[in-house]
This record gives C-alpha cells, structure tokens and sequence, in this order.
C-alpha cells in the first residue's frame, strides 16, 4: 500500500475544474449540428432528413425540426451540406422536458418558401 | 506468458482432405472463404466429421430464409467453421424442410447457444426434445414479436440449463439492474452462501432486434446501427460488417484506408484492455489502482477523440474503406503518454500481492473447456488456444505486419491479465508501424447496384479486442440487406462464463471473473 500512497502523491491532481472553467479536450467532442436558416431549402432539408440515420431531422413546411435529443453528432448532415451545416461545439444538452431539445429552424434559401 | 507466430499456433492444413470427406472436389475453394451445401439429410454426418477435425473449430452458426411470407420457404442453417491452420472459414449451407434438424450441440457443444437463437428466431429446433435456454428475445415476445423468421409453433417455457438446487444449497437472483454504468445482465446464482454452485444467465434484456433492423438497408445505411451493436466494440464489428459487404460486392478497400481501420482497432484495443485493468481492479477493491487505470483509459479515450474525432471511434469503418483517417501527429504526440500510464498502473499492481492473489487461480478455463465451447479473444489465449484472426485469417495490413500472438496456459484472471497486457504493447507497436506506412480516409467504387448475380453474400471477420467478431451479409439485387448476421466476440465468450464460476470459486469471486472476461451484454442480445 505504500507504494500507492508514495505513487498518488507524485501524480498530484489530475481531475480537471469543469464545470467551473471549461475543459480543453471539449474541442475534440463530436457535437450536434448548428444549422444556416439562409442555406437552407426543402430540397436540401429533405435531403438531410433521409441521411439522419437516427431521424432526428423532420420537414413540416418550411421549418426543419432538430430534435437534439435524438441526435448522434455522426456528422452525415455536415459531410452532406458543409455549406449549411457546421458543427454546433455545444455538448451540455441536458433539459427538464425533451420538448426543449427540439428546436426549429426557418428554411430561408432561395427556393425554401 | 508464450508469444506465438501464426505458423507455430497450427498444426497441418487440412481443407482438402476434409473436403474430400465431406465429398467435394478437394481443390474447391481458391479464396479464404469456401461455401459448401450439405443436405439436411448429411448435416449431422458433416458436423461429425468437421467436430472431429483438428485444425477446425464452430466459429458461428446461424439461420436464414423461413420468411413467414413466403409459403414453405425453408430455413437455411449455415455453419460457419474456421480452419485456422488453412487460413480459411469453411461454411456449410444447409435447407432445413420442416421444423427439426439433427441436435447438432450433442456433437459440437459451441452450438449450443445458437440452437437457443435459431428457435426463438425462426421457429425451429433440434431434434430430440432437450430444453432450450430463452437467450435474445424476452419473455413478453409474442407471435407478432419482429423476428427473423416464423415464431415456434409453441413458445418456449421460461426455461434455463438444468442446475442443482440441493443440500444447504440455495438460488440467489441478482440483477438486471446492477450498479451504476454495469450493463443489465440477470445472473442465476446458485450458493451455500459461499461456493458457487451453479450459475446460469439472462441476457435478453438489452435485445433491440439489431439484425431485424438492418433487413432492406444499404449496407451503408446499416453500418451505423452495426457500430452500436456494442459499443464498446464500434470498430471491430463494423470491420467485419464492412468486410461482408464489401466480399458480397467485390471491393476491395485502398491501404491507406485498412490502415487507418486497423490503427482504430488496435486503439479500440488499447481503451479497452485499460477499461478491464479498471474494473479488475473495482472488483478487487482496490479504489486507487482503479483510479490510476482509470486515468489511463481517460488518456486513451480522449486519444481516441483527437486522432479520429470521437472517443469511442464510432464513423472511422466505412463500406469499402474509412470515413476518417487518423490525426497522425495527435497520435504520436500522445500516444506513448497514455500508455505509458497504463503500462505504470500495471506494473504497480502487479507488484501488489493483495491484487494478485485475488487474479491468481481464479475463474480457470482449462484450453480443453475453451476448444470445446469455441471461445475466442483473449479468453480463450489466456487458456492456451492461440487463435488470433489477425494472425490466422489475416487481411491487410495484418497479413505484411502479423502481430505476436500473446497466450497463457493457467486460463486463470491473471493469465487473462496478463494476455491483455501483452496485447496492449503489440497494439502500440503495431500503430507505429502502421502510421509509418501510411494511414487515411477513402474508399473503393461500390456498385450501384448487384442485378444479375446470384450469389449475394459475403463473410467478414475482424479481431475485436474481445476476440473473432464476424459477419455474413446477403444483399438483394438492388444491393439492399436480406439477412446480416453478426458475432460478436461476447456471443462466444459468455458461454464460458458460467463454466469458469463454478470452478472452485466462492460469491465475490464473479465481479473478478466477469472484468477478466470484459464482455458486454449489448453485443451478444443484440
């Protein structure tokens, strides 16, 4: 047991101080996607609602549904559409409805209304 | 601790005789993978034959076909047998009219668990009566459960291998929910209060009806549900998946691209034997060798994250080659930091006799019981069966850089340990190697579509860091899935489970043994 005492104490601390200061290796996280209402055209949504492999994207008309909660972060709507679709950095998801993980995004491109 | 080269682990090849007793042409099958049909009325006689032979051990066994849509469409039993020391799977296609087919387990015990599946799935059962565990589906499945084929005619009891229940002796339930981050998982504890008596699983609990799923997907689009098969093995079941697809299409994947999908596994492994060193070490109690292991798997996760964008190595494997290809410098940069820790956690607690006398002599499987059940990975090493699918069915970059095969004879927690720590050195010395070479995305043309031919199916096989996951895949003429069966490595290993319990081991002994094994309940109820 000395040995493990003697060990800890030359490896210190390693825990990191999230939540209170944000942690570097966050950056590297896969994240949900941050979607460019103005790039956007129900060709392009329906397009992207077909290669969501977890159908966390739906069309209604105009507005793209984004349910965040169903979402992976896999990327295939950001390979698709870069010029649409980029990566959101945002992984602190938790809500007290699941009705706040699903957000709406106009589709304002040219053709999208 | 005995390294092994692949030639050293055979014995001779025996493909063509065993073809010519099995009365085919001896010079069939030029590929690493040989398909033979065998008449229902000669499967048994087969099984015999092939059970016998040396150099082949039951790899998988499976069903397809009995499409309840389909008047009298039979069910098509395929055995799929690994002929290490030829470097070839030898699998036997046979078409089962009616609803029983000769008890294949009584002569091959590794089929056991799959005549389990097989009647839950598809409605048939092997002859002679014996009682079948309830292994995938749950007890609430009825006949309009999603299932592969037809529901059995009768379902089956709530029933599970026949255990003793005697004496002072008494079952104690414990489980599915277990403690905190523990996958569900009912163990059947039969005890005097101290001795392991007896002990049977319930794993259906996390069935999710993967391979019901993937039926009418491109393989592409099934690849992801195949990564979360288990997710603790994302990269060697989609490899093998991806192998599958790719034997069916005839594509062959760019180097660059194998590469970057073997660095991943071999990455898969490291985390993962570190992830073992953790709980074997909870599972002993003692609190600051699982926090030094811990930090060691935290390094190599987030390795992972910065060499391929995700911490579990999910989207790497693609269909005819790899969606990412790994950060190189990232890699080399923090690579010999993170097992550097792991390797000092493991140095420390093999110096500490409070550890090591709980690893030693605990949860033994003797190379006979791992031959007989057909186990895999470092289990089945661990015990004196050097069987590597790298190293004996090896495809590229494997086969130009084979790795050292790490086996035990003890077939104890601590040979276990130790296979894994050996294999964790191999992995890092394989990545350096392969980052030499040359690693990245791409992918080979696929073909629209595969009209016009009529054999659609493929076989694939990576070795994931629990051992052989393999995969078989059937493709329509539109190129979309029929049937994909996949094996994980914790489909084997768990039958060993409950043999290496009741070895002489008292109560507080499973925690150890089930961290040694390091399986998972996802990848084996699917």
């Amino acid at each position: 047991m000395p040995l493990w005492f003697l060990r800890g104490l030359r490896r210190g601390v390693v825990t990191t101080r999230y939540p209170g200061q944000p942690d570097a290796s966050a950056a590297q996280l896969p994240t949900p996607p941050a979607f460019r209402p103005a790039a956007l055209t129900r060709d392009l949504a329906d397009r992207l609602a077909a290669i969501c492999p977890s159908w966390a994207l739906t069309r209604n008309g105009d507005v793209l549904f984004f349910d965040a909660g169903a979402c992976t972060a896999c990327g295939r709507c950001r390979e698709a559409a870069p010029g649409a679709v980029t990566a959101s950095g945002e992984f602190e998801l938790a809500a007290t409805d699941p009705a706040h993980l699903v957000k709406r995004i106009p589709l304002l491109g040219e053709g999208g209304s | 601790m005995t390294a092994v080269g692949p030639d050293l682990a055979c014995g001779r090849p025996g493909l063509p005789r065993l073809l010519s007793q099995l009365g085919y042409d001896a010079r069939a099958g030029a590929g690493p993978v040989v398909t033979v049909s065998v008449a229902a009325a000669d499967l048994e006689a087969a099984v015999r034959r092939l059970a016998a032979h040396e150099g082949a051990r039951l790899a998988d066994f499976f069903a397809s076909g009995g499409n309840p849509a389909i008047d009298g469409d039979p069910v098509v039993l395929r055995l799929v047998w690994g002929l290490d020391c030829d470097r070839r799977y030898l699998v036997t296609e046979s078409a089962i009219e009616g609803e029983r087919y000769p008890a294949l387990s009584d002569i091959a015990p590794a089929a056991f668990a799959e005549e389990c599946e097989i009647f839950e799935q598809f409605g048939i059962r092997p002859a002679g009566g014996k009682p079948l565990n309830r292994v995938v589906l749950p007890p609430h499945a009825g006949p309009d459960f999603p299932r592969l084929g037809r529901p059995p005619a009768q379902e089956p009891a709530e029933v599970h291998a026949q255990h003793v229940v005697g004496g002072h002796a008494f079952e104690f339930p414990f489980g599915p929910v277990r403690q905190v981050g523990v996958e569900s998982l009912y163990y059947g504890l039969v005890t005097s209060g101290e001795e392991v008596v007896d002990l049977y699983l319930f794993t259906w609990h996390k069935h999710r009806g993967v391979e019901w799923r993937l039926r009418g997907r491109t393989p592409r689009e099934a690849l992801f549900h195949v990564e979360r098969t288990e997710g603790l093995g994302a990269v060697g079941a989609a490899w093998a998946f991806a192998a599958a697809a790719e034997a069916a299409l005839e594509a062959a994947p760019p180097a660059p691209a194998m590469r970057a999908r073997a660095i991943a596994l071999e990455l898969e492994r490291l985390y993962n034997h570190a992830a073992a060193t953790a709980a074997l070490c909870q599972s002993t109690g003692l609190t600051v060798g699982q926090a030094a292991a811990e930090i060691a798997l935290e390094r190599l996760l987030r390795l992972n994250a910065a060499a391929f964008g995700h911490r579990y190595l999910f989207g790497v494997v693609d269909i005819g080659g790899a969606r990412r290809g790994p950060d190189t410098a990232a890699l080399r940069r923090g690579l010999p930091g993170a097992y550097g820790e792991l390797r000092h956690a493991a140095d420390a607690l093999l110096a500490t006799n409070s550890f090591v006398d709980r690893l030693e002599a605990t949860g033994i499987l003797t190379r006979e019981a791992a031959r007989r059940l057909g186990l895999v990975g470092p289990v089945a090493r661990a015990a004196g069966v050097a069987t590597d699918v790298r190293a004996d069915h090896p495809a590229e970059p494997y086969s130009s850089r084979p790795p050292a095969v790490a086996t035990g004879q003890s077939g104890d927690v601590l040979a276990r340990f130790r296979v894994m720590l050996a294999e964790a050195a191999e992995s890092v010395r394989l990545i350096g190697e392969l980052l030499e070479a040359g690693a990245g995305p791409g992918g080979a043309d696929l073909p629209e579509s595969v009209t016009g031919r009529s054999d659609r199916s493929g076989l694939g096989w990576a070795e994931s860091s629990r051992g052989e996951a393999l995969a078989w895949v059937a493709l329509d003429g539109s190129g979309r899935i029929t049937r994909a069966r996949l094996r994980p490595a914790s489909v084997r290993n768990w039958r060993g489970f409950d043999d290496a319990c009741r070895s002489q081991n008292v109560f507080t002994d499973i925690p150890i043994i089930e961290a040694s094994f390091w399986l998972t309940v996802a990848g084996t109820s699917r």
